[in-house]
């Protein structure tokens, strides 16, 4: 094992689990402010650190502080399985964070000849793995529901049971018409198929090629994660808070961090399959090696462009109504943020230069087109979390029956369809 | 008659709504478009910033905190008739009746006691009350302690609040 294989493991390992937990808070803040602000609301946006607030993020931690000094609570019929009671919400956190782990942040480098996986498992058969583990955390919501003693939490695990069943065919076999447009199990040569075009102009998106695919798999992903409409098994206007009723402290938040892991996961599956995954549109790992120098330009002027209009935004945004005059310090912030995306462009602007024009060694090259992967990945992996939020609060919860009506009736059949025509139009284009 | 019935059309029939993915996109354009006005400028969300802005909008039949309304002459108006503490729904007001000597009335109550941790402010003492004597016109509505003595109301503390409404006295004669 060489020196670059172990630093890639490890850096692809960390990045994976700062990707995936470090992005908890944040889609926390996103997902309270982001409803505010669809419902003509603020939402949290107090909680301060020495008169910084970053928008209202700071709240998440204090919650997280609070959950961790809440009081243990169990009910009181469990006496000698404690441990399974504790073990319910480890299983869903853990299987989704699991899932996570398969993705491919950037393309594989190549270093003397030797193929390095940026990704935190290096295995060649992801989407296996992602069946595989992302159906477990039910696991957990059964077990939680039936240790409860209760109604209500009974209801919620059975509930997520019967759903699973309904809906984990239809993705299923939505992934399988998408292996044989794709010919792999492998996530990154998914991704290496999307990065060419399809009619000559369009992008090889899975989105593109297949669209009942997508629809379905996007579908019966909303349900994996528990996520509106399909939060049946939490439904909180009907039966409590589901198979999490009896949880307190940190407990619950294993549950509820659980699943915004969940839909991390999930957003960067669906990326990853269907939406060109850390690529962007039009060009592929070599073709940005080939034209280093042009893309590090375009790089140089995209990015001082984008702190521009966040500083602008930040300069109307960030400020003190008149009617309250006491809430003071923003204009502090925004000045030392401001400075601070200033010198952080300068900072990025001048490695660009030197990796674009002086510095034109191939391995300089290969690590900064896979930060820019990663970067594109991050960015995507964002913009899919907000369609996950805008869609909480769009759609309201459908009916129990409703979500099996859609999963048996409907959703199984297309995918069945799909995969019919998909291997029709298989075989006959290579035949 | 004819002209007052309002037919209100019922949707999801059509072909457009029954794929019901259209209709998903339709609704997520509405909720960016409100997320991308209200983002692009923050200050234009019309929101009450509480603990700066107290709110100005409540109206006379507010039920805030309680109060023992007072005569004319600055005492106590409650006869202690126990009304208001039979109509109670959760049994939260605790009274003491004792003799009056100032010859204004025969009855008053030695001690008048809420508390606000039972009390479900539906307002049924002062439907009962028969002398006006306690209202819930303060227009306090937030109470905050740091004890749960903090929320039981005395007889004292109930006399100090001032009626937030104009109506200081209770109106019920003598």
């Amino acid at each position: 094992m060489s020196t670059a294989m172990l630093v890639t493991t490890l850096g692809s390992v960390i990045l994976a689990a700062l990707l995936a937990l470090l992005m908890i808070p944040v889609l926390v803040w996103l997902e309270r402010r982001g409803a505010g602000l669809i419902q003509d609301r603020l939402g949290p946006n107090r909680t301060n650190l020495f008169g910084f607030r970053l928008g209202g993020v700071v709240q998440s931690f204090a919650d997280v502080i609070k959950l961790v000094f809440k009081e243990e609570y169990y009910p009181s019929h469990i006496k000698k399985a404690r441990w399974l009671f504790m073990l319910a919400p480890m299983i869903t956190f853990s299987a989704a964070l699991l899932a996570f782990m398969v993705i491919p942040f950037a393309d594989d480098l190549v270093i003397d000849k030797e193929i390095l996986k940026i990704q935190a498992l290096p295995v060649d058969y992801g989407i296996l793995w992602f069946l595989a583990i992302g159906s477990v955390g039910v696991i957990g919501a059964v077990m939680g529901g039936w240790l409860s003693h209760n109604k209500y939490s009974l209801l919620g695990s059975l509930r997520a049971s019967s759903q699973m069943i309904g809906y984990e065919l239809a993705l299923a076999l939505s992934v399988i018409s998408m292996v044989i447009t794709y010919n792999s199990i492998d996530f990154n040569q998914m991704v290496h198929f999307q990065s060419s075009t399809v009619l000559g102009f369009l992008p090889a998106w899975g989105v593109v090629v297949q669209p009942l695919a997508a629809v379905i798999f996007i579908t019966a992903v909303f349900a994996e994660t528990n996520r509106a409409p399909f939060n049946i098994s939490e439904g909180e206007s009907e039966i409590v808070a589901g198979y999490f009723t009896e949880y307190t402290a940190m407990k619950f938040a294993m549950f509820f961090m659980g699943e915004y892991v969940a839909m991390n996961s999930a957003s960067a599956i669906v990326i990853t399959m269907f939406f060109g995954g850390y690529q962007l549109p039009w060009t592929d790992t070599k073709e940005l090696l080939d034209n280093f120098t042009f893309f590090a330009f375009a790089l140089m002027i995209v990015i001082p462009s984008v702190i521009f209009f966040v500083i602008r935004w930040m300069r109307k945004n960030n400020r003190v109504r008149k009617s309250v005059s006491t809430d003071g310090g923003r204009d502090f912030e925004t000045k030392v943020l401001t400075i601070a995306l200033i010198v952080m462009t300068v900072v990025l602007e001048t490695i660009l230069f030197y990796i674009g024009v002086v510095d034109k060694s191939d391995i300089t090259s290969k690590i900064a087109v896979m930060l820019f992967q990663i970067g594109v990945f991050v960015i995507k992996l964002m913009i899919f979390n907000l369609f996950f939020i805008a869609v909480r609060w769009t759609l309201p919860r459908f009916r129990y029956d409703q979500v099996q009506t859609l999963g048996w009736y409907y959703l199984l059949p297309l995918s069945l369809l799909n995969i019919f025509i998909t291997a029709i139009v298989v075989v006959g284009v290579s035949s | 008659m004819k002209n007052k019935i309002k037919t209100i059309p019922r949707y999801g029939k059509d072909k457009r709504e029954r794929l019901y993915l259209p209709a998903v996109l339709d609704g997520l354009k509405v909720t960016l478009k409100r997320l991308y006005e209200n983002i692009t400028d923050i200050n234009s969300v019309d929101v009450l910033e509480y603990p700066e802005e107290q709110p100005k909008d409540i109206t006379s039949r507010y039920r805030g905190l309680h109060r023992l309304t007072k005569r004319e002459d600055e005492s106590i108006r409650c006869v202690a008739c126990f009304m208001c503490a039979t109509a109670c729904p959760s049994n939260c007001i605790f009274i003491e009746a004792t003799q009056r000597d100032d010859g204004i009335d025969e009855k008053m109550p030695k001690s008048f006691k809420i508390d606000l941790l039972e009390c479900i402010f539906c307002g049924y003492c002062v439907e009962a009350c028969p002398c006006d004597a306690i209202r819930m016109d303060t227009g306090i509505f937030s109470i905050t302690g740091k004890k749960r003595e903090d929320f039981v109301l005395d007889k004292e503390r109930l006399l100090s609040h001032k009626g937030a409404f104009g109506r200081e006295y209770s109106v019920a004669g003598k």
